[in-house]
């Protein structure tokens, strides 16, 4: 790729100011670097859970399912349905932020005393009614984690995104054009340095050649 | 608009705002862990004006781990110092109560040292599996 390079004053100063300014961004990268391994590593780790409660919660919404086909089946749709529908809780969810390494995540938290809680209905069902309202609860609980995790891993995703391009912008341009215009600069300096030896040569060969005419 | 500064002044503003966003979810204040048991939603000020809020059920893993007197001494949340090119990372502590959850996450004696206790990326994975809101990460040089 080609290196543009940025010379305003091509002085000895600027060439000071632009070897601090390559350090301060070698150093910038290092910290950039690290940032990325540990959002990445967060990211892979989020996958992981993610994974996890997922397969958790196919398998409360199956057990969920089958506990209310078979209170469906013992009951009827009739009776199932009428418990449903007089069944009620109180739900309640306290929303917040974490941060990792700069990122805002969400957390979701159901408030205290909620798992606990029952959704059976004020009559008092049968017991088939009764599990399967319990196995829904659980499914309740793994899909507000899974929420979590799941805006955890896009947040995540594009932070990585983000600091992949600043790195890879650090890497191929801003360090590479650093480097060509140092370069260029103290190439140009050391041209000036022989132009300036070569022409006090001819100089004093000149005084030289004068001062044999002289005599 | 013309304008005197160069695309790398531009380039250094925004590296240097780059900088402060890494750093910018560090708390303003440490709560102990009896402190943050207590309130209803724990959570503690960052210094970019968020807040960084507490899993309760960390919090209670962490109050089974540690009796009363090291509940009041423990700072939530850890900070853990990233240095950069360094394969190990340093939790600052002073009393050492980082030392013992570290023991507990880990299942294994953690390097106690002057300044806290150091720990290994390759068992970073473990502690912020364990403790996701109760630690935080710092960027140093």
């Amino acid at each position: 790729m080609a290196v543009k390079i940025h010379v305003t004053r091509p002085t000895k100063i600027e060439l000071a100011r632009l070897k601090k300014r390559l350090r301060l961004a070698r150093r910038i990268q290092k910290i950039i670097k690290d940032r990325l391994s540990i959002l990445v590593m967060e990211f892979l780790q989020t996958v992981r859970e993610s994974a996890e409660v997922r397969e958790r919660l196919l398998k409360e919404y199956d057990d969920a399912y089958k506990a209310l086909s078979l209170s469906v089946g013992y009951h009827g749709y009739a009776q199932v349905e009428q418990a449903l529908m007089v069944s009620s809780m109180a739900f309640s969810l306290h929303a917040a932020t974490r941060n990792v390494a700069g990122v805002r995540l969400p957390t979701f938290q159901m408030e205290e005393g909620q798992e606990t809680l029952s959704w059976l209905t004020p009559g008092g069902d049968s017991s088939l009614i009764e599990y399967a309202s319990s196995t829904a609860q659980k499914c309740l609980a793994s899909t507000v984690e899974l929420a979590e995790l799941q805006s955890a891993l896009e947040l995540l995703g594009d932070e990585i995104n983000k600091v992949k391009r600043v790195n890879n912008a650090l890497e191929y341009v801003v360090i590479p054009g650093l480097d060509a215009t140092i370069k260029y600069l103290s190439m140009k300096f050391e041209e000036r340095d022989r132009e300036e030896v070569a022409r006090l040569k001819y100089v004093k060969l000149l005084i030289e050649k004068r001062e044999a005419y002289a005599y | 608009m013309p304008t005197d500064q160069g695309p790398d002044d531009v380039i250094a503003r925004y590296l240097g705002g780059e900088i402060s966003t890494m750093n910018a979810q560090l708390p303003k204040v440490r709560k102990t862990l009896s402190e943050l048991l207590h309130e209803e939603h724990p959570r503690v000020p960052c210094l970019d004006g968020s807040e960084h809020s507490f899993k309760l059920d960390e919090l209670k893993f962490l109050a089974s781990i540690l009796d009363d007197r090291e509940r009041d001494e423990l700072l939530l949340p850890m900070i853990i110092e990233v240095h950069s090119g360094r394969s190990e990372m340093l939790i600052r502590s002073r009393q050492g109560v980082e030392a013992k959850v570290f023991a507990r996450v880990l299942d294994m004696p953690v390097a106690v040292e002057k300044t806290g206790v150091r720990i290994y990326r390759s068992q970073l994975g473990s502690v912020r599996r364990t403790l996701k809101t109760a630690t935080q990460y710092v960027f140093t040089l």
